[in-house]
């Protein structure tokens, strides 16, 4: 079964990804704070990562970097689900894993399952 | 962009953080919202989904308030009067309640065994600390109590109002951008981790409109915001 980790520090939009990806059959993990996704990572090496970009006490940037510099981590396809996707460009993040980037503004529900999919075929 | 999340090009108008700042609860309800369209959700889900929707529109709406509040601050005239600050506290606590209960946390007030007296205006100060509290629920773990305490400095003839988070430890960096958004208008987007500031900008607006100040303090394990109120003398005649 496909292993998702996501990293949202908003409790009920965390449920609600977390929600739809276990309907669509993914086994899930939600994490509130960027310090403690290298352990989560570290426990069990997910297949996906779902990544906010603005977190309580780190951006996804820094987290980024830390996945690139370990060999075992720095292939997991990113998916960045965030408010501020209008800033950011995909191109510009491909170095650092980033496969799919969706906006919180526009997506559905469940596009998320259709980005994860997408990204770990 | 810059991977270092230290891009300054940005001049972060008030307009701009508050625009920033409500697209999160709005882009919430629309996710909670498009989830209700599914007809197979089971009632208790539905319910549950409904309940967070509403909470999301009220806090979203209590920014959008003081967002208004703060704009007109210096066409208004605010009564100050002596207040009794566990009171308002209290009223803060049963309001926020329903609110932290729906996010697995709990909010309480540290009472006083001998009652303080502050001067203020009730609805700026009913604002700032719904404001702190606001946040304080944001960055407590869950399952955590958030804690209103109030503490007086008889010398200085001030009494602090603070809110007690208890949450991941405040890095260094994080605590200087945080003194940073103490003492500054909202801070630029990408010069930030989580927020704009644009709280603790209001926050100290309405402070200052009523002669006091906001400051924070960092504990190992979480943060307190505080205003500080000049203490009424009114209990000291009696």
């Amino acid at each position: 079964m496909t292993r998702v980790l996501v990293v949202e520090d908003d409790t009920w939009l965390a449920d609600s990804h977390g929600a739809v990806l276990q309907n669509a059959g993914y086994e899930v993990e939600t994490i509130p704070h960027p310090l403690a996704v290298m352990d989560a990572i570290d426990a069990v090496l997910p297949d996906v990562i779902i990544l906010d970009v603005l977190l309580g006490g780190a951006t996804a940037f820094a987290l980024l970097n830390e996945l690139q510099s370990h060999s075992d981590t720095q292939a997991i396809p990113l998916v960045l689900c965030t408010n501020l996707a209008e800033q950011l460009a995909e191109v510009q993040l491909e170095a650092y894993g980033v496969k799919r980037i969706l906006d919180k503004t526009t997506m559905h529900p469940d596009d998320i399952v259709a980005a994860v999919k997408a990204v770990a075929e | 962009m810059h991977m270092d999340g230290g891009d300054s090009r940005y001049e972060v108008t008030p307009l701009i953080a508050a625009a920033h700042e409500l697209k999160a609860p709005l882009a919430l309800v629309r996710q909670l919202a498009l989830r209700l369209e599914d007809t197979h959700l089971p009632k208790a889900e539905r319910q549950r989904l409904l309940r967070q929707t509403i909470l999301t529109t009220e806090r979203a709406l209590r920014l959008t308030s003081d967002l208004t509040k703060s704009a007109r601050l210096e066409d208004a005239l605010f009564t100050v009067e002596p207040i009794n600050p566990e009171q308002l506290c209290r009223d803060i606590v049963a309001e926020l309640t329903p609110l932290f209960e729906a996010y697995g946390r709990e909010v309480a007030i540290e009472g006083r065994k001998h009652p303080l007296l502050l001067v203020a205006n009730r609805d700026l100060l009913r604002r700032i600390l719904l404001g702190f509290s606001d946040n304080a629920l944001r960055y407590s773990l869950p399952g955590t109590a958030v804690h209103m305490q109030i503490k007086a400095f008889k010398k200085a003839g001030i009494v602090r109002i603070g809110v007690r988070d208890y949450g991941p430890a405040l890095s260094s960096d994080m605590w200087r951008s945080l003194q940073k958004k103490l003492r500054h208008a909202p801070q630029t987007i990408h010069a930030r981790p989580e927020s704009s500031g644009l709280g603790l900008y209001i926050a100290s607006q309405f402070a200052d409109a009523m002669n006091g100040r906001i400051g924070a303090i960092r504990h190992k394990d979480g943060a307190t915001f505080y205003v500080e109120l000049q203490a009424s003398m009114q209990m000291s005649l009696l």
